[in-house]
């Protein structure tokens, strides 16, 4: 202890006295290194995280490209009035008793016709190939079409019909010459047939609308199937969550920051809703199927259930943001507000909450992004159903059965074909899309509000 | 219209008694931050509450308006009669209190919205006008009161928070006096301005004398000096010494205040 003061004079002494400002110590030069070293460790990462981002999402617009262009084939379909309405009276009732299978004939005719009309002759090439040159989906359609339209019966109309999967797949790259010599579904054969006909125009690839429209399709038919289903479920379920998580978890915020008194209670709801945040989602899908479809009788596979699943599971998300939005208004305007004599309602709806709203409504946004990928508890209030019909208008569209987009992309990646995993893709685009809409809604919202003063 | 009656009224009981303070006790929690203030503040009259940090001169004022009512733990005892009536009665609601008894804060803290809302914010929750040429006239009048008039009349709609400090300041002052108080309260006002902007804000303390009783907290002696009649010394939260300014600073009669006024302690 005694030695320490008798130490320094010799520190200062082992000091040059004439060290130089122009040459750097051992310490500072140890202490630049380590700051160097660090912007290193930050560059790295931040490169890390921009390319696997970068192959994400080329990984993702490479596969899911293809889903929005699809091959449709233009022949002239003779509706005979002999299969079609046997009675002869075009009562779409009683046309409606012609099955899809008559259709079916009716449209391999026209196909034969077509491709006879041209001359196209391939050695090894069986009727079915040219059968199967349109998709299953292809009858249906032109029979709604027929049912919708009954005059149309006896005459020679114009159909872009939809190609086979495989044909699709020709065009866009997925399916070679080589992978159809092994393939039970198509040959080199039909494939040539394909080339052909598009050389001469008959058939085209063309950007597919249909992808948002239509419906699910099954498994047989990828070319069929779209997203129309899942988009409407899933902006019914958003509507839902905005018209119900918002304005709740507004107000409680509000009451939680500005007038609750601070005691044991309002203690224990704040570490609940932070509890509540942190729950993984597929609990709320429990917590869902148990008490809104097993108790309260609620319909499965309902946007409405979803709706008030994905509202639980976004009332903390959003909950949290708007407090913290609140609790960063500066406390001198309270003071202001209610120096002059405002009441405390007036002082925080006239003043904070008006402070307060780019940072809520930046948080309600990004709270409703979240609900609109969430997947795990729609899973669980059978919204993963396969859904042929596209849910009604509002209101009772709500209680029709939907999908949801991410639980679609999450449909059609357990799908064997691999025109569904382009398709998966393709949902993920849109998905994408959409939550960059959102996030960029929340920016352009929250620099509108912001006050610069 | 805006405050003959209480002219006339003003003009009657002249520096009569504004505020009786009488065994006022402030505990934050378990801490007796204010112990048996007894102070009477006159009308018309600047009252200037001088002493170290932390003796409790801010935690009174806060009391006259009961702005310590938004601290949960704060808990007030005795009585604050304003003429006459209690301010912590039970009937009192303290919102009609503050628009009586107007505050200007250390920090200015002007809202987020134009000069003329800022003033004009007032009067509206109070229903003083009944249209918009009476509110223009409340919103001139309290400007000139504050002495921003001239340099702000052409630019009303901008924001409030663009002005200078000082400026700022007095625009603060104005949002006070538009809702016509009859005390000012003012804590350590000037702390945040700069020389010209303080001397510029005391010349208009002077002037408000005339309207308001007005009690201001500082931390600057010679301010205190220079704009109150009356002083009031704290010191640990004890209310030391009260009395005509000039008294305080010549001849005080007691030796705390003497070591805080000579720089000895504080």
């Amino acid at each position: 202890m005694t030695d320490m003061p008798l130490s320094r004079p010799t520190d200062m002494a082992d000091r040059k006295p004439s060290a130089s400002l122009l040459e750097q110590d051992a310490r500072t030069k140890a202490r630049n290194a380590a700051e160097k070293r660090f912007r290193l460790y930050g560059v790295a990462a931040i490169a890390i995280s921009m390319i696997a981002l970068v192959v994400l999402l080329a990984t993702i617009l490479t596969g899911g490209a293809g889903a929005f262009r699809q091959t449709y084939l233009n022949i002239p379909v003779e509706l005979d009035a002999e299969i079609l309405d046997p009675k002869g009276n075009r009562d779409p009732a009683e046309m409606a008793k012609v099955l899809t299978l008559s259709y079916g004939k009716v449209l391999d005719a026209a196909v034969e016709a077509t491709v006879a009309r041209h001359g196209l002759q391939i050695e090894g090439l069986s009727e079915k190939d040219i059968d199967n040159l349109i998709s299953k989906e292809a009858s249906a359609q032109v029979r709604d079409r027929v049912l919708a339209e009954p005059e149309l019966v006896g005459q020679t109309v114009e159909f872009d019909v939809l190609t086979g999967g495989r044909i699709d797949g020709y065009f866009k790259g997925r399916v070679t010459m080589e992978s159809a010599e092994r393939d039970s579904n198509t040959s080199p054969q039909q494939l040539q047939l394909a080339q052909e006909l598009a050389d001469r125009g008959e058939m085209v690839t063309r950007f597919n609308w249909n992808f948002l429209r239509y419906a699910d399709a099954s498994d047989q038919r990828p070319e069929a199937a779209g997203l129309g289903v899942a988009i409407l479920g899933s902006f019914y379920m958003m509507l839902v969550v905005l018209v119900l998580a918002v304005p709740i978890g507004v107000a409680a915020s509000i009451y939680l920051e500005e007038f609750a008194p601070k005691n044991r209670i309002t203690d224990i709801i704040e570490v609940n809703i932070s509890n509540l945040a942190a729950v993984p989602s597929i609990v709320f899908g429990i917590l869902g199927l148990a008490a809104f479809i097993n108790f309260a009788g609620l319909p499965q596979s309902a946007p409405i259930v979803g709706g008030l699943v994905l509202t639980l599971m976004t009332l903390p998300r959003i909950i949290i943001p708007t407090r913290a939005a609140l609790k960063a208004v500066p406390p001198s305007i309270r003071d202001a507000a209610l120096g002059v004599g405002a009441s405390k309602m007036q002082s925080v709806f006239h003043h904070v909450l008006p402070l307060a709203t780019p940072g809520i409504l930046t948080g309600m946004i990004l709270g409703l992004a979240q609900a609109l990928g969430e997947t795990a508890p729609l899973l669980l209030i059978g919204m993963v159903a396969f859904i042929r019909d596209v849910p009604g208008g509002l209101p009772s569209g709500l209680f029709d059965p939907a999908s949801a987009l991410p639980v679609q992309v999450y449909n059609w990646t357990q799908r064997s074909d691999p025109a569904f995993i382009e398709r998966a893709s393709g949902a993920i685009i849109v998905l994408l899309i959409f939550l960059l809409c959102m996030n960029v809604l929340a920016i352009w919202l929250r620099r509108k509000f912001e006050r610069r003063w | 219209m805006y405050d003959t009656n209480r002219r006339v009224e003003n003009a009657v009981n002249l520096n009569d008694i504004k505020i009786q303070a009488r065994k006022v006790q402030v505990y934050y929690g378990d801490k007796h931050a204010l112990k048996d203030v007894d102070v009477d503040i006159q009308d018309k009259t600047v009252t200037a509450f001088i002493g170290p940090s932390g003796c409790g001169k801010s935690t009174f004022l806060r009391c006259i308006n009961r702005m310590n009512d938004t601290i949960p733990i704060a808990r007030v005892e005795g009585q604050i009669l304003l003429d006459g009536e209690d301010v912590y009665d039970r009937r009192v609601d303290p919102v009609q209190l503050r628009a009586k008894v107007g505050m200007v804060f250390q920090k200015p803290n002007p809202f987020p919205k134009s000069i003329y809302d800022n003033v004009a914010y007032g009067p509206r929750i109070h229903g003083l006008s009944r249209n918009r040429g009476e509110l223009d006239g409340i919103v001139e009048k309290a400007l000139r009161g504050a002495a921003l008039w001239n340099e702000v009349k052409d630019r009303l709609q901008e924001p409030g928070t663009g002005l200078s400090g000082g400026q700022q300041q007095r625009l603060c002052i104005a949002r006070a006096v538009a809702t016509s108080p009859e005390v000012l309260l003012m804590d350590e006002p000037c702390s945040a301005l700069d020389p010209i902007a303080t001397a510029q804000i005391e010349e208009l303390i002077e002037e408000l004398r005339e309207q308001f009783s007005v009690v201001i907290v500082t931390h600057s002696m010679q301010q205190a000096a220079r704009v109150s009649q009356k002083t009031a010394f704290f010191h640990l939260g004890n209310l030391v010494e009260y009395g005509d300014t000039d008294d305080i600073f010549t001849k005080p009669r007691d030796s705390r205040t003497e070591a805080y006024i000579s720089g000895r302690i504080g």
